[in-house]
Parts: structure tokens; sequence; C-alpha cells
């Protein structure tokens, strides 16, 4: 059972790191757009060719 | 009539309508700038946009000649002071983008702007329609940047968000911060927990998972208990008992035992910082549950604030310059571009236009403005340009106004709700009584369960749920009113309205539209009534006269094609004339035939004679000398008028309409409102008069008005309701507006009263009945803290919850 000693402090450093991602996504704004995120992932990038061959011609 | 524009969805008019090649096949528009804007989008290959737009929705048509309008004033240096930040090589701006209404303008702007060679980043925050762009000034003008927004049919204002949101934004992240630690915390926490339950307690690992237990509760301790903390120790300093005072002490106490038990190694005690963790994490639940319901009741509020511009063309010494709206004065004259925001109230001194004032009162049509006539900051200028001569700006604005009401109204204190924040006070006092009563009584038998029983005292006592019974309730009903079209200037007058059982009604504008409509006609035998329309708004098109305008939208009501007609002649104040085909007609007053030498038959005059006793005005129609028929104008009925008015009386609730009018054309108008009481031709005074005799006879008036002459009344009732449209002494001196111009709302904020004053009062039973329950079950150590822990959040959740059914269960839709 001595495995306690070190498995108490792994898990406190694993949650450490959990909060500190968490902290991390609020600041960089990830929480800031709930509405926009839930339907940007819905719209596809068909056009992703045309993109790339428009890559050049720039809008004017 | 049935084709739409391809950009904009816009029903296509047959006579103004374009066309072009783009893409592949032929598309029609109703507009150049549409077609400009959709042949640019096809361009930069951005096609599928059209695919992604909802099909329903109907795009903001671009400003009409956009392509000309000048943007460069944003490269001058003074003005990007206000807005533009620098990081390093990167300039930063926010930009309001106003007519973002679905996920396709999100991608759309995205897509175009982030291929742009020198923006770093774009990105679009659809909640708040609001754009963040990241570019580098060596490559991009800021004024290109704009530019490009506007060739794809976006107008952008710089924004610059204040002090007050900011430390809104700032506050709700460290309250996230605080909750996502305690939950750390207690997720951990409980692990430990569980050990120590099933034996671990006992074995040699014992001081092992105390320790742990300490190291993870002392952050949490300190960091998410510290605004309980301090708030409570701040009452105190104020000499006030808060809220926060008895969960400070219960998490202090709690913790100050635990760790004694712990640093003290002969003690026999156990560790309580599970307790502690939880009970934090789940009150800071609550607070943050509390804090987002209340965000989105003042999402509402901030959405009109952002519709204030930024900027002003002012003109001075015939020069134009765009300076920042702070340094705009009363008196200045602005220039006021198509497309643009109006950044100032003020009089049009020169120009023409079509103004839409949607997002203020909610009348979808934009209204004409010519010189002489008023507009109002955050209205869009849709059509010509105006010079406006300035006469408020800033906080003065109407919207400003506006926007102050309805923080007034959240802030303002429902006489409940006073008398909720008189008990806390008294309440706390008791709970920590109780608490120090029960640690004696217990410190008797033994220390450690007097301990525990007064710590659940406090925990479960915290009045959480009172306190929060009543905001909680007014600031989601205010939102829910907001949504539905109606600014409350106050919560008393929310309290009040749910107790009104009396409605009086002011009639013209308020259940009438405040506008002339053809409400009579009779031709003579030669025509029919359609016919003898047709001629009249024919000939009428041509004259801007509030009777003309009636003829023309009730023929176009009937969708009668108007006939070409020649020698158009205006006679003011007296009637027009015109030729149709072969014909000659005049149309006019009683008065122009007179003096045209026509005769009236008696028949004609006698009829004339009972339509004058209910109609405002009669003209008549003569074709080549002739009379050919009359027509008589009044206000009518607002289209909601008899549906309000049925439902309130079906509701139960007395009506009853005043008039400054003459009696017959009160009786005229309301006869489609079937049996209602109503009195005739009152002078302001008057109407003041029946309402004091009214409440002498113990009833709760609600008056709804929206003239000067309603003024006195509106202040005289228990509750002055004014429709926005009406003047602005009449706005001052209600209590609720109703924002959308519709009397539709006054069925939703009825509504909303009188759910809030229910849910209140189950608020407040439900948060007694609880404390009237469990605390003597906490007095008897029959519960122990971590009990206490999640019970009380459940209340207060339970609260919460009930107060949100304001928000749900609204079945009239503004």
């Amino acid at each position: 059972m001595e495995v306690i000693y070190g498995l108490l402090p792994g898990m406190l450093i694993l949650g450490v790191i959990g909060v500190a991602v968490f902290i991390w996504a609020v600041k960089s704004g990830q929480y800031d757009d709930l509405d926009g995120a839930a339907h940007r992932v819905l719209l596809d990038e068909e056009n992703d060719d045309t993109d790339q061959n428009d890559e050049q011609e720039k809008l004017k | 009539m049935f084709a739409t524009c391809y950009h904009c969805g816009l029903d296509l008019q047959a006579e103004s309508t374009f066309s072009a090649v783009i893409g592949n096949s032929e598309k029609s528009f109703c507009c150049h700038g549409c077609q400009t804007v959709c042949q640019t989008i096809y361009d930069a290959g951005l096609a599928s946009f059209y695919q992604k737009a909802p099909e329903s929705q109907i795009l903001t048509p671009p400003a009409e000649d956009f392509e000309y309008s000048d943007t460069s004033f944003y490269d001058i240096e003074e003005i990007q002071a206000d807005y533009v930040t620098q990081q390093g090589e990167l300039s930063h701006i926010d930009l309001l983008v106003n007519n973002i209404h679905c996920a396709a303008c999100v991608w759309l702007i995205e897509k175009s702007l982030n291929r742009q060679k020198g923006i770093e980043e774009a990105q679009v925050n659809f909640t708040t329609k609001r754009l963040k762009v990241a570019w580098r000034p060596q490559d991009l003008k800021l004024s290109k940047i704009f530019k490009l927004l506007q060739q794809i049919g976006y107008q952008a204002t710089p924004f610059e968000s204040d002090e007050a949101e900011q430390q809104e934004i700032a506050t709700h992240r460290q309250l996230v911060y605080r909750m996502a630690f305690a939950g750390f915390a207690m997720m951990n926490m409980l692990w430990v927990s569980i050990a120590l339950y099933t034996g671990a307690d006992q074995g040699e690992f014992k001081v092992w998972f105390y320790w742990i237990s300490f190291i993870i509760a002392t952050p949490t301790f300190l960091y998410a208990g510290y605004p309980f903390i301090k708030q409570g120790l701040g009452g105190l300093a104020r000499r006030q008992l808060t809220m926060d005072l008895p969960i400070a002490i219960g998490a202090t106490v709690t913790y100050a035992y635990s760790t004694y038990v712990l640093l003290t190694p002969s003690s026999t005690g156990h560790i309580y910082f599970d307790t502690v963790v939880n009970f934090l994490f789940v009150i800071l639940v609550g607070r943050y549950l509390e804090a987002a319901a209340r965000r989105k009741a003042l999402s509402e509020t901030h959405r009109l604030m952002t519709l204030q511009p930024k900027l002003a063309t002012r003109i001075e010494a015939g020069e134009s310059q765009v300076i920042s709206i702070k340094k705009v004065k009363e008196g200045d004259i602005v220039l006021v571009k198509p497309g643009d925001s109006i950044p100032v109230d003020g009089k049009v001194i020169s120009g023409e236009s079509a103004v839409d004032e949607s997002m203020l009162t909610g009348e979808s049509i934009p209204i004409v403005k010519t010189v002489g006539e008023r507009v109002i900051a955050g209205s869009i200028n849709t059509e010509g340009a105006l010079k406006v001569e300035v006469e408020h700006v800033l906080k003065q604005t109407a919207l400003a106004n506006m926007l102050e009401l309805m923080a007034k109204a959240q802030q303002d204190k429902a006489p409940i709700q006073a008398l909720a924040d008189k008990v806390v006070p008294w309440f706390v006092l008791a709970t920590l009584s109780l608490a120090i009563a029960t640690f004696f009584i217990w410190y008797q038998i033994d220390f450690e369960k007097a301990l525990l029983a007064a710590t659940s005292v406090l925990i479960i006592t915290c009045p959480c749920a009172l306190g929060l019974a009543t905001p909680m309730s007014m600031a989601i009903a205010t939102g829910v009113a907001a949504k539905g079209g109606v600014i409350l200037k106050s919560g008393i007058a929310l309290q009040q309205l749910a107790r009104v059982n009396h409605m009086i009604f002011d009639k013209t504008g308020t259940i009438t539209q405040g506008k002339l409509s053809l409400c009579y006609s009779e031709s003579s035998k030669a025509l029919t009534e359609e016919a003898l329309l047709q001629i009249a708004a024919s000939i009428e098109s041509y004259s801007e006269h509030p009777i003309a305008t009636a003829i023309v939208s009730e023929a176009k009501k009937k969708n009668l094609t108007l006939q070409t007609i020649t020698h158009f002649q205006n006679f003011p104040g007296k009637g027009v004339s015109a030729d149709i085909g072969q014909q000659h007609y005049h149309i006019g007053t009683q008065y122009f035939l007179e003096e045209l030498g026509i005769e009236l038959a008696p028949k004609w005059l006698e009829m004339l004679q009972k339509c004058e006793q209910e109609v405002i005005s009669t003209i008549f129609v003569v074709e080549d000398n002739v009379v050919s028929g009359m027509m008589g104008f009044r206000d009518k009925l607002r289209s909601d008028a008899s549906l309000t008015l049925d439902t309130l009386q079906n509701e139960g609730l007395f009506v009853e309409v005043l008039s400054g009018d003459k009696e017959p054309v009160v009786k005229a108008v309301i006869k489609g409102l079937g049996d209602l009481n109503y009195q005739a031709e009152l002078l302001p005074e008057h109407k003041v008069q029946v309402i004091k005799a009214r409440q002498q006879q113990e009833k709760v008036i609600a008056m709804i008005g929206d003239g000067i002459n309603d003024a006195a009344a509106l202040t005289q009732a228990d509750v002055g309701i004014a429709m926005s449209s009406g003047v602005g002494m009449a706005v001052e001196g209600a209590d609720i507006v109703l924002s959308q111009n519709k009397l539709t709302s006054l069925l939703v904020v009825k509504q909303v009263a009188d759910k809030t004053v229910k849910v209140i009062k189950q608020n407040l039973v439900l948060s007694l009945s609880y404390n009237i329950i469990m605390v003597p079950l906490a007095m008897m150590a029959i519960i122990n803290p971590l009990v206490a822990a999640i019970t009380m959040p459940i209340s207060s959740l339970l609260v919460i919850a009930n107060a949100s059914r304001i928000q749900t269960s609204n079945k009239v839709s503004g």
C-alpha cells in the first residue's frame, strides 16, 4: 500500500494541470462565444480548393 | 412579386430589379448594392455563403452607395487613438458589426478578412456581434479593413468597451476560476474522504491522508473562500451583518478546528476539511448560476448600449471632419451619410431620408424624416444624407435615457425586496445566536459534537435562499420584459401592476394608431366603391398629405393598380386636381367644392352630416364637376387593440377608455371592441379626476397613454404605462414603457408581473420553510456539516430555478 504515497501527489499534480488548462481556456476567450462555436463547427470548408487557387487574387 | 433578391432576400419590385450573370446563372437583385456585394463574394470564391445562410433569414441590404463612402478618416491617428491598441508589430481593434445575423455571416467575414494580406487574425464573436482584428499597420491601413467589410455587405463601427463592462467580465472570470478551483479540490477531496470513511483513518496512512486533505483544503479555503471572508468581514466593519458572514464563520471554524486536530497528534477528533471544500464549491456553483442568470438579463441592456455610434462627421465652416463623438457639442452640425448610424439626438436641417428606428422602437418600417423633424441617436439612416443639428449627445440622448431607465429598474428595489433586505441582518443575527446557543448546549456533552452542530446551524441557515428570492426574480423579470418590448422603470411598478384591477386607456395613439385612415366611403351609382378608391389613390399618390397617405395605403391594401394621371395640381389645405384620360377630377373638402362652385346634392349633405359626427375629416371626389363619391377618415384602432383588451377583460380586469375626442367619434372607434366603458370630451385634469375617483373606490389603476395630455394621468395612476411613440413627457411620467409600441406588450408585462410576484412569494415561503425544518434538525446535531452543505445550496438553487420559471412559461409572444 506504500504506492499511496506516490499516487496521492500524482493525483494532485494531474488535478492542478487540469485546473491550469481550464484557466488558460477561459483566459484565451474560449468561453466568450459559446453560440458562435456551436454554429461554426457545422459550416463545411468545401471551398478550400478555390481558396488555394485564389490565394494570390485578394479581394480588391 | 414573389421573386426575392438573391443577396438580401427582400421582395423584388418589378420596376427596380437589377439582374446580372454571376457564377453560372442569372441572378436578380433588389439594388445595385446587393449586386455588387454578391459579385464580390463570388469573385472571392466564397459563394457557398449563400448555401450556408439560413433560407428564411433576410440579410441586411448594403447601404445604397457604399462603394463611394469614405472610410479614410479611420486612418487619422487621433481617431485611431481611441480604439486601436498596439502590441509589438500588430495593431488590434474591436469592431461592432450589428448586421451579423447568422453563422454564415461569421464565416464570410472571417474567411474574407483572414486571407487579406496584412491581417493577422480576424475573429467574430457571434454572441456579442463583435469582430476582433489584429493586423500589421505597415502592410494594411485600417480604412481598408472597413472597406473590405463594406464590400461584403457589413457596416462596422469601432467599439470601445466601457469600464463597467470590463469589470463585469473580470469579476465573472474570477468567479469561474474560483468555482473551477473549488471543483477540482472537491473531486480530489472525495477520494480522500472515501478512503477515510472506509477505514483509512484507523491505519498507518491516517496522518498521510490527513495531510493530503490539509494540502487540498488550505488553498481552497484561502482562494475560493476569500470572497466570502472578505465580504463578511467588510460587512462587519460597516456594522452590517451580511449573508456572507455565516458562510465565512462556518468555513473558518471548520477549517480551524480540523487544522487544530491535525497539528495536535494526541487529539482523537476527526478532520472536516472535506466539509469546507464541498461547502465552498456548492455555494460557488450557486453564485455562478445566479451571476449567469443576471448576466443574461443584463445582456439585452448591453446590446442597446452598443447602438450608439462612436464617431460623428462634424461640419464646420463648410468643411466636414470626422471626430470622436465625445468632442461633439450641442448646436454642432453633423452629417449622417446613408447607411450610417445617427450619432446624436437632433433636428434635421437639410436632406431627406428614411430612418430605421427599429432597434429602439420595434417599428419595422423606416420612417421618413425631412427638414425640421427629429432623429434619435442609434437609429440608422437608410437612404439620403442628412445634416443634423445636435440637440443631445452621449448621456443626454433618448437612447442613453432608455438605458438608464432599464438600469434603474434593475437596481431599484421593490418594496418586497426592501423588506427582505431589512430582514437579512436580523436573520443573520438569529443564525449566529442559534449557532452559539447550540454550541454551548452541546459543549457540556462533547466539544466536537458541539462544534459540528453549531457549524451545521450556520451552514443550514445561511440565508442565501432568502436573500436571493426577490432580486433574482426581479432581474429575470426585467430581462423577460425587455425581450417582450417593455422597459420597466422601477421594480415597484412590476409589483403594483400585479395588483392592478382596473385599466384605463387613452384613445388617440394608444388604442388607435394615431394616424388617419379611410373608414367610410360612399360612391354615386355610376361608380363602385373600389373604382372610387382607385381614382382617388391614383391622384393622391402625388400628394404627401396625411389623408392622401391614408387613401393610398388603403388602395395598396386592396391591391389596386394605380392609373396614370396628368396635370396634377395641389391646392394646399383644400384639395388636389388631376386628369385621368379624358376625365378631370377634383378631390377635396366641402369648402374646396364651394369655391369651385359645385353644389352638393341634398343626398350628399345629409350623408355628410351623419358621417361628420363619427369621423375626423371628410373629402369629396368630383368627376367633371359631378360629385361621384365621399370618403371619411378617422383614427383607426391598432390591429392588436381588440385582442389586448379582450384578453385583459377575460382575465377579470375592468377596462375603461378615456378620451378628449367628441363622444360620437369615441363611440364609433371603440365599437369594434365590444362593450366598453368610456368617457369622452375629457380635459387632461378631468382624466386625473376620474382616476382619483376610481382610486377612492379602492381600485388599483393602471393608465396607458401616450400624449402630453396623459402625462398627469400617468403619474396619478398607480402604474403609468406609456407607449414609446408617445411624447417625452408621457414617457417621463410613466413607470413602464412599451418600447415596441405594441399593445400586446401590455399582456406580456402583465403576465410577467403576475408571475414575478407569485414567484417571489413562493420563494420566500420556500426559503423560510426550509429553514424552519432544517434548523431544529441541525441544532439537535442530527445533520452533520456535510449534509448541511449539500442541502443549503439546494435550497438556493431551488429558489433560482423557481425564479427562472418567469422566463420560460411566457405564452404571449411579444
